[in-house]
Parts: C-alpha cells; sequence; structure tokens
C-alpha cells in the first residue's frame, strides 16, 4: 500500500471498527420494522412467512382508535411537566446552593445518587412509597394534604412524574451549578460594586450564560422522557386503563399484549422519528456549545 | 495600590455585600439543606427499611425508630436466584463495558486527532444520533433477530446489544479526555520511530488513564442499570439483577423489606463507584457541554 493510500485510509481503520458496529446494530432493527409494518403478523411469528397487510397497519396506527395520539399526548404531558418541574426546580436549587460553597461538594454528592440508582430500583421503590398507607401520603400529610389515590386513574401519572423529577432534577442541579462556577468572579463582582441587586445579576449574568447549557440540557432530557419505558412500565405498567401509556408503552401494549407486531411496528417508527427530529435541534445546540468553547 | 488602601477597600466590598445579604446566608442554608434533605431521604428511607420487619414496614406513620432485624437480609441472599442474576449482571455490564472501550478508544482517539484533515465531527454527530435511538422501538426486532439466531436468553445478546449504545456513549466520553492531551506528545512518539498503534499504546493511554478509568466506570453504571433489553431479550438463564423486581410481587401482598434490601443491594455498590467519579460524571452527562 503506498504512503499517500495509507494515510487516507487510516483513521478510518481506528474509526471502522466502532462504526461497523453500531450501524449494524442500529440499521438491522430499522430494516426490521421497515419489513414488518406492511406484515400482518403476530408477536413471536417469523417475518418471512408473515402475510402481507399492505397499508392496513397505518389505517390501524393512525385511524379512528387513533393509538398513536393518545400515545404522544400523554407522552407530551409527561415530558413537557416533568422537563419544566426538573429545569425549574434544577435552577432554583444550582442558584440556592451556589452560596453554600464549603459544603458543596457534599451536597454534589447527594445530588447524584438518585441519578446512578437502578431506574427499576427506583420505580418499584417509589411505587410503595405512592401506596394509600405510603410514604408520600404520609408527606404531604404533615402539611395538611389528605392522602390520595395514586394507584388510581388521576393520580398515576403525576406519580410517575414527581418520581422522574425526583429521579433527574438532580441532572439539572449539577450541570447549572458547574455553570455557574465558570461564571468569571470578576463579572459577579464587578457587578456587585456597581450596585446590581442580586435578581439583574441573575437576569443579566447568569441566566444568559447559562442559557446554552440549558438548551443543550433539556433537549436531552426530553430526548429521554419521549423515549422512556422503565419507569412508567414498573410502576404502572401504563395503567390504570391507559392513564400512563406514553407512545413507548404503547409500543409495548401493541407489540407484546395485543401481539400485533405490525401496528407495532409503525408506532415504533413514529417513536424513532420523533426522537431523530428532536435531536436535531440537540446536535444544533451541541455544535454552537462546542464552537463556542 | 498599597497593602493598608488594598485591604480597606476589600473589607468594603466585603461589608457592603454582606450588609446586603445579611438575611441571606441562614435563609439560603436552611433551604439548600431542606433541599438535600429532600433528595436524600427516599434513598435513606430505603436503606433504614431494609432493617424493618414486616410490620414495622407497613406501619403508618413511618417508624423511624425500631428493633433492627436482619430477617430480609437472610431471605434475600438465600436465594439462589438473587446471586446468580448478580453474577449475570456483573459478568454482561464487565463483558460489554471492555468491549465498548477496546473499540471506543481507537475511534475517539482518530476523531480527535484527525480532525484537521477530515470531517469527523460529522462522523462523531452520527454516533451520538445513533445512540439516542429509542430501546423500545429497537427492543422487538432485536428480539425477533435474537430468536432466529439462537441467542435469546443469553448474555452474548447482552453484550452485543450493550456494547451498541455503550460505544457510542463511550467515544464521546473518552474524546473529550483525548482532547486535553497535546497533540505533540504522539507526534513525538511517531517522530521517534513508534507505529501510531505503538504511541496510542505507549503515550496516549498512560496519558488519558485517569479518564479512560472514569468513562469505564460510568459505562459500566449504565449497563449494570439497563432494564428494558435485559427484561425482553432474556428468559430465565440470562436475566440481570434489575429484572428481579418481579419477585417481590407475590400472591399475598409485596415483600417490602425484601424488596429494600434487593434494591439496596443492587445500587449501594454503583453509589459508591459513582461518587468516585463525581467530577467526569457531570461533564459526561452534558456528552461534554460542561467540563467538570
Amino acid at each position: 500500500m503506498s504512503n499517500a493510500t495509507f494515510r487516507r485510509v487510516e483513521p478510518w481503520l481506528y474509526v471502522g471498527p466502532a462504526l461497523v458496529v453500531t450501524l449494524v446494530l442500529a440499521i438491522s432493527p430499522v430494516a426490521y420494522l421497515a419489513q414488518a409494518m406492511f406484515k400482518n403478523m403476530e408477536f413471536g411469528d417469523p417475518i418471512s412467512q408473515a402475510p402481507s397487510a399492505g397499508f392496513e397497519n397505518f389505517r390501524l396506527a393512525f385511524g379512528e382508535s387513533a393509538r398513536v395520539l393518545d400515545g404522544l399526548r400523554l407522552t407530551a404531558v409527561y415530558t413537557v411537566f416533568a422537563l419544566l418541574l426538573e429545569i425549574g426546580l434544577g435552577l432554583v436549587i444550582a442558584l440556592v446552593i451556589e452560596n453554600l460553597r464549603r459544603i458543596l461538594p457534599f451536597i454534589m454528592s447527594v445530588f447524584l445518587v438518585p441519578m446512578v440508582v437502578m431506574p427499576a430500583m427506583v420505580a418499584m421503590v417509589w411505587r410503595l412509597y405512592f401506596s394509600y398507607e405510603g410514604l408520600v401520603n404520609w408527606v404531604i400529610g404533615l402539611i395538611g394534604i389528605s392522602p390520595l389515590n395514586w394507584y388510581g386513574p388521576e393520580h398515576a401519572m403525576k406519580a410517575v412524574i414527581i418520581t422522574d423529577v425526583w429521579q433527574w432534577t438532580p441532572f439539572f442541579v449539577l450541570l447549572f451549578t458547574a455553570g455557574l462556577q465558570n461564571v468569571p468572579r470578576e463579572i459577579k463582582e464587578a457587578a456587585e460594586v456597581d450596585g446590581a441587586s442580586s435578581l439583574q445579576v441573575l437576569r443579566r449574568i447568569k441566566l444568559p450564560l447559562l442559557a446554552p447549557l440549558m438548551v443543550i440540557a433539556a433537549t436531552l432530557r426530553v430526548m429521554e422522557l419521549v423515549r422512556q419505558f422503565d419507569l412508567p412500565y414498573i410502576m404502572f405498567g401504563g395503567g390504570p386503563g391507559s392513564a400512563t401509556r406514553t407512545l413507548p408503552l404503547t409500543v409495548f401494549n401493541t407489540t407484546v399484549q395485543k401481539l400485533d407486531v405490525g401496528v407495532g411496528s409503525v408506532l415504533s417508527l413514529v417513536l424513532i422519528l420523533l426522537v431523530v427530529a428532536i435531536s436535531w435541534v440537540f446536535l444544533f445546540a451541541m455544535k454552537r456549545a462546542r464552537v463556542a468553547q | 495600590m498599597r497593602v493598608s488602601q488594598f485591604l480597606a477597600r476589600k473589607t468594603d466590598i466585603a461589608s457592603r455585600s454582606s450588609r446586603r445579604i445579611r438575611v441571606g446566608p441562614v435563609m439560603t442554608t436552611t433551604i439548600g439543606l431542606l433541599f438535600v434533605a429532600f433528595w436524600a431521604f427516599p434513598f435513606l428511607y430505603m436503606l433504614l427499611s431494609t432493617m424493618k420487619t414486616p410490620i414495622d414496614n407497613i406501619s403508618m406513620p413511618p417508624k423511624f425508630v425500631f428493633t433492627p432485624t436482619a430477617d430480609n437480609f437472610r431471605t434475600v441472599l438465600k436465594n439462589p436466584d438473587v446471586l446468580r442474576f448478580l453474577r449475570s449482571s456483573l459478568l454482561v455490564a464487565t463483558m460489554s463495558t471492555a468491549i465498548a472501550l477496546v473499540l471506543a478508544f481507537p475511534a475517539a482517539y482518530a476523531l480527535v486527532r484527525f480532525r484537521r484533515f477530515y470531517r469527523t465531527e460529522r462522523v462523531a454527530y452520527l454516533f451520538l444520533l445513533l445512540q439516542l435511538l429509542p430501546i423500545i422501538s429497537l427492543v422487538f426486532p432485536y428480539f425477533a433477530i435474537a430468536q432466529r439466531l439462537g441467542l435469546r436468553d443469553t448474555h452474548l445478546i447482552l453484550v452485543i446489544v450493550y456494547t451498541y449504545w455503550n460505544v457510542a456513549w463511550a467515544i464521546w466520553l473518552i474524546r473529550g479526555f483525548i482532547e486535553a492531551v497535546p497533540a505533540e506528545l504522539d507526534e513525538a512518539a511517531l517522530v521517534d520511530g513508534c507505529s501510531r498503534p505503538q504511541a496510542l499504546w505507549k503515550v496516549v493511554i498512560p496519558v488519558s488513564a485517569k479518564g479512560l478509568v472514569a468513562a469505564a466506570i460510568l459505562i459500566f453504571i449504565g449497563a449494570w442499570n439497563e432494564f428494558t433489553l435485559a427484561f425482553f431479550l432474556t428468559a430465565r438463564d440470562a436475566r440481570t439483577y434489575p429484572t428481579i423486581i418481579g419477585f417481590f410481587l407475590t400472591h399475598s401482598g409485596i415483600r417490602w423489606g425484601e424488596m429494600f434490601v434487593a434494591a439496596s443491594l443492587g445500587t449501594l455498590p454503583i453509589v459508591i463507584f459513582a461518587l468516585l467519579v463525581r467530577k467526569s460524571f457531570v461533564s459526561s452527562l452534558s456528552f461534554g457541554a460542561v467540563k467538570g
């Protein structure tokens, strides 16, 4: 091999193996879905023998029973509320603990814990906490709220959201705290000397500096929330009824419980497209952040 | 400026700012600690509940002082499945982490060092995009494919699919660490007659070792905690630890104490690991958008 050719292929020798593995494992299931969405098949049937269903599966997925719309609506509710709570609380907590410099490492350690606990265990343990005679009802009882039936259709989604807020608000706390520490000291001091109120410092200095970070963190979290399966599944299995059946749970419900692989594949691809669409926003924000550094 | 003047200015600034926020420190400390307590409580309560009898565990209001019992631990540890699943998890997480690192390190290196000549940034974003695909959309096709290949309910299939998600993430983690290694370092090794793989092995790996360890721990945690793929792709033989949750829902109700023990066993080692790499954790969560 000549020197010039070698230099051309050299990077691919390093990137190649990782790229091949990733592409094969990403494309093969998507190709399977693309085939299965035109088939009339039950879960467990071999795809090669399944009869064609034409566009019937699309009609079922988007048609009158409108499983896609129900799933999307609940996904939107779940994502929006969890995200807003997490960002809001994360920002407030980061701003408060910013002043507690001496115990900051300790605080950061505490906030690290929820994120690394097994999601399956978080879901299970919080499900217990949400039982009628459980910890959550006791805590809200302390501030005078009468116990709620968290397992009922009215409150189940709230329970899932609260659990996710517990687990992932720390994500924003840690990121915002790191971001705030990168705010140059001189700027803060200069603003203080000039008599700026802390609210002004927040609005004019801290928030603008945190903004790019906020977009990245928020889009990351949105993608996570939109595709999240384990937490709502383990807590309530999409129920009661369909109260917590977000799009990922609709995929599960259709494919495994109703055994309808065809419609399930349509829903799976809708979910993939949704996540890819959001990821463009994320990639755009990432590129800008990396350029800015 | 003379020292006395300087000090005077300093104290002036200090007293001015402290006058304005005099009520601040006590309040902010209290509020801050309240938040901390609120986030620590559910986890600590779980640890506490591992030592409660079934009666104590369902008593309302919750008991914080009680006679501890080791019964829950005894029952859980006596269950051969629990230990088997722990072993399964350890095997799958270790294997997939090792493979991911071996694949990701050279790739991350190339994406950083060849950036000037090639559009490696695009490749990096392709990896990132592929890592973001929803697991629940891909798991049933994997199920069908695994069934056809005879890989269902094996550790191997889990190692393979975990490797996919881990590699992309690992590349982004390691890329950040390699960017911190000066290019002159491995170029010097190349000039000295090393081949590039040798330079990688002898120079870049030792210099970025700390980062690699952090990356390894983070990837391990992800694989250790993974639920969805393990739940659908394994049945009995290859089950990993997160999938045992169903064990504690019995006909006679939920066995709370044992559930809490199982949860603690699976999470405590991970929490300790995570605290060791706390700093890299923050930066890795944002794919390097924040420097740790």
